[in-house]
């Protein structure tokens, strides 16, 4: 039978791993109760008062219309309430046996042709499925999360969100309602105003007057919501202000499915019937009945081939299973050989379906508490992260030169530091700041959305430059502090990330893709070409005249660490500008590598998008500044390679805390397409946290493309740090 | 001499009782262990099949055949399982006419239908698990193999383990 669970109890008797039950805080049910009080309260008081006359002078129709809806109301509260929103259990241990440093911290996935990221949620151990967020109040991942409300002290999620929509629509009535028959009862005694009967009459009219107003606000912005198809969450930290909303199924069909979908089951605490099925070997063996067959059909050659294929497979299959047994370090084969993705945990198994952004770790100290290990962990973490930069270099070789090669951000290095340093923070703070979400969280909404209280956790999903620009509450400021603080330490800090930067940039002229950055810097083309297979990152260059260095303020000096951060504005001028001497001047560089590139204009299957990527930014960045290869600029070149149709650039408030974003939908391009890849640069271009610059140079740089891109690719920025790519 | 068991061991017929009393353990022992041998398998590895979030967040789970199947089953065999369990899933979430008259009903009574009737994906739900029942029964656990219910996750991955082959035959 079917039964309500709680919100505030996580998981039930023979349920999945539930959340250690939380210390009693009564300060959470203040709202809720006063609600109740409210509610009951002043209905009682208009029934007992106000609807004896009405009944008799005006109609006996009245007390059971207003008995109807408030009952309505009353049932959709405690359905709201009492009703569990859609909470995930926590997953299993074995579902999450991958290396803690080695694990990306976001994973995109493509939802209608539009990259959507899922973040590691390090408290449930899972990567969070589309719009699911973590709630710190409740200190669950709830699916569909829309909000936490304090007034019935439950998340609002995909299970209960009809519910309390019908609340809000049902409350707004009944308030509607009490004080139209309060005021036609006064009009109706005006000489009587002294009575009891009229004073509480009034005292109710009151009471639902100043309820109205936000009540009546909240309710239209849910209208909103429902009729777009988006969620509170989605709607305040402004994921789609971009405009596409991958979710939204037209507003009909988005008014009928919170209304009329069929009643999502509860997760936790279901009485599950353990079938007891008994597996003994010997089993079954399908593969080698069909080996056989194909050993008897098949020549000898064949065959041999055949076998020493599969071996191969198998036998780097079992490489990288047997390595994945090792402690850390070295590094997991499993970034060795993208193409052979172990899946034998649920995040590899992310991992093989949308190609990772492995340098973006997500902070997954032990299971019990992140915070106690945060020193332990970062440490171990910037020492193998360079040696598993390294170890990468060569086989992004490899798997380049595979077709099935997916873009891989590989060299994010600059990326991996901002990311992880947020993910890092973010674990640390996640215990802390459980106690403090429902304490001092302001409503960031403005309007009629006062009641809400929009945990921490929930912005957890976006990048703090979105909570900036919230704005509003102490714990988004605090947030954003750290973030804007973390890249630059990391940045300078990271000795280690330099050198494989530069080993990794090292590579990437390997892959043949020279012609698309002699392009650009035909000035330096033959140096590059002669230096084509060292690719040196102090090799010397004569400093190229920098036309935008006068209108460059802030302009990265040679040799500072923060040469990536320039401005998206400026570095436009600096391609454009690059491009006006490009099409003036020499042509006896840019017509060879022009019919190059002609040539290498691979299909869409083919491109090795992050070496070359790499490649083309770092010489985007050559222009801008000569010495040192910072991990900016390597970071920044996944992506960036291209065959790119014109890409409208990504909004200038691109901060830096975007940059985990990009590279994850960069990473997660499985399916490259020339089209593709112009977003991919700009989300490769935003890299790195430094590299929003970079993104707007990329529209300019797609000029010199001579291949017409297969398909369009419209790439939509919200300034949550999402980005949109979605194929037109 | 003292013995953990019987500490005043001394008397004969306490000697009697315990060597009696520990021979009786040692067979329960070795035929508890037979009996797990016979009836459980090692856990060798686990695969997990994720969601296939391409069409929204409908539930739908990825039909792209794990490598570490291969050599366990077919891949026709374990396709037809996960569309038949995506075509099961699609139609517990159905917008039709049956969630519709559920819903105008749960409103009509105050939602206290839900204390006495199953909603329509519970009852998909229940067919779910009986068809990962059989499926375990009759196709992947002859091969060692184990289909975990999705909603055990909370419908994010299908979890299959799989268990040791310590058959010496082949």
């Amino acid at each position: 039978m079917p039964s309500f669970s709680g919100g505030v109890v996580g998981g039930g008797v023979g349920g999945p791993a539930s959340a250690p039950p939380r210390p009693f805080r009564p300060s959470r049910y203040v709202p809720v109760s006063a609600a109740t009080t409210f509610l009951v309260g002043s209905t009682t008081l208009f029934f007992c008062f106000t609807c004896p006359w009405l009944t008799e002078n005006i109609s006996s129709v009245i007390p059971i219309y207003v008995a109807v809806i408030f009952l309505f109301t009353l049932a959709n509260f405690c359905m709201a309430t009492f009703m569990d929103p859609g909470v995930f259990p926590r997953a299993e241990e074995d579902e999450d046996k991958e290396d803690d440093f080695r694990a990306p911290l976001y994973k995109t996935v493509e939802i209608r042709n539009i990259q959507v990221r899922m973040k590691w949620c390090g408290t449930c151990r899972f990567y969070r499925p589309p719009r699911c967020s973590h709630c710190s109040v409740c200190d669950n991942c709830v699916e569909d999360f829309d909000h936490h409300c304090p007034w019935v002290n439950n998340c609002i999620g995909r299970r209960n969100y009809r519910y309390f929509f019908l609340f809000l629509l049902s409350l707004t009535t009944h308030i509607m309602d009490v004080f139209g028959f309060g005021l036609v009862y006064v009009l109706h005694h005006p000489q009587e105003l002294d009575t009891p009967h009229a004073a509480v009459t009034m005292a109710v009219m009151c009471v639902a007057g100043l309820f109205f107003v936000p009540v009546a606000g909240l309710t239209g912005f849910h209208i909103v919501l429902v009729a777009r198809g988006r969620t509170t969450n989605e709607q305040v930290t402004g994921k789609f202000r971009g405009g596409v909303n991958p979710f939204t199924r037209g507003c009909w069909r988005n008014i009928s499915h919170v209304l009329c979908s069929p009643q999502a089951p509860r997760y936790m605490g279901r009485w599950w019937n353990r079938h007891a099925v008994e597996i003994q070997p010997p089993f079954l063996r399908p593969a080698l009945t069909e080996a056989q067959l194909e050993a008897k059909i098949l020549d000898n050659g064949i065959q041999n081939d055949r076998h020493s294929t599969r071996s191969k497979s198998s036998l780097d299959q079992m490489e990288s299973q047997s390595a994945d047994m090792e402690a850390p370090p070295p590094p997991k084969p499993d970034f060795r050989y993208p193409g052979l993705p172990r899946a034998d945990t649920e995040a590899s198994s992310l991992l093989s379906e949308a190609p990772p952004t492995p340098l973006m770790y997500k902070y997954r100290p032990a299971y019990s508490s992140p915070g106690k290990n945060h020193a332990a962990v970062t440490h171990p973490n910037k020492m193998t992260r360079g040696e598993s930069l390294d170890s990468q270099s060569p086989s992004i070789l490899q798997s380049s030169r595979q077709p099935s090669y997916r873009s891989e951000p590989s060299s994010l290095d600059g990326a991996t530091v901002v990311g992880r340093g947020v993910g890092v923070r973010r674990g640390g703070g996640d215990r802390g700041e459980g106690p403090g979400g429902p304490g001092g969280i302001a409503a960031v909404v403005s309007g009629g959305v006062s009641g809400y209280s929009l945990t921490g956790r929930s912005y957890t999903s976006y990048p703090s430059s979105l909570v900036l620009s919230a704005g509003g509450s102490r714990s988004s400021s605090l947030r954003s502090a750290q973030t804007v603080h973390n890249p630059l330490a990391t940045l300078q800090s990271e000795g280690t990330t330099d050198t494989s930067y530069k080993s990794l940039a090292n590579q990437t002229p390997r892959n043949g893709s020279l012609s698309y950055d002699s392009l650009l810097t035909p000035s330096e083309s033959p140096e590059f070409e002669s230096a084509a297979h060292e690719l040196s990152p102090l090799r010397p260059h004569a400093p190229l005249p920098s036309p935008a260095g006068s209108g460059r303020p802030g302009a990265a000096s040679p040799g500072s660490p923060l040469q990536g951060y320039t401005s998206p504005f400026l570095s436009a001028q600096i391609a454009q500008q690059r491009e006006g001497q490009l099409l003036q001047g020499s042509t006896t560089f840019s017509s060879p590598h022009r019919a190059y590139l002609r040539a290498v204009s691979p299909p869409p299957s083919s491109p090795p998008g992050p070496p070359e990527a790499q490649h083309l930014l770092h010489h985007n960045q050559n222009p801008t500044s000569r010495i040192p290869r910072n991990p900016s600029s390597s970071s920044s070149s996944p992506g960036a390679r291209s065959l790119d149709p014109p890409v409208s650039p990504p909004p200038r408030g691109l901060s830096l805390s975007k940059s985990p974003v990009h590279i994850g939908e960069t990473g997660s391009r499985h399916k490259p397409r020339p089209a593709g890849l112009g977003a991919v640069l700009g989300g490769g271009g935003v890299g790195g946290g430094q590299q929003a610059p970079q993104s707007t140079s990329r529209p300019v740089l797609a000029n010199h493309t001579t291949s017409k891109p297969v398909g369009g690719v419209k790439k939509v920025t919200g300034v949550g740090g999402t980005t949109y790519e979605i194929s037109v | 001499m003292s013995d953990p068991l019987f500490p005043d061991g001394t008397c004969t017929q306490q000697h009697a009782v315990k060597n009696r009393y520990q021979t009786e353990i040692f067979n329960m022992a070795e035929t508890h262990s037979l009996q797990d041998m016979r009836q459980q398998a090692a856990v060798a590895a686990k695969v997990f099949v994720q969601r296939d979030y391409t069409s929204g967040t409908m539930c739908q789970f990825q039909t792209k055949f794990p490598s570490e199947l291969e050599t366990k089953i077919d891949k026709q065999q374990f396709e037809e399982t996960i569309r038949t369990l995506n075509n099961l899933y699609a139609e517990a979430e159905k917008l039709g006419s049956q969630s519709f008259i559920e819903g105008c009903l749960a409103c009509l009574t105050a939602y206290t239908v839900f204390l006495c009737m199953e909603t329509h994906y519970e009852k998909v739900l229940k067919k779910i698990a009986k068809y990962i029942q059989e499926q375990n029964d009759k196709i992947y656990a002859p091969r060692g193999l184990l289909l975990t219910d999705p909603i055990e996750r909370g419908l994010r991955v299908i979890e299959i383990t799989i268990y040791e082959d310590r058959s010496f035959t082949r």
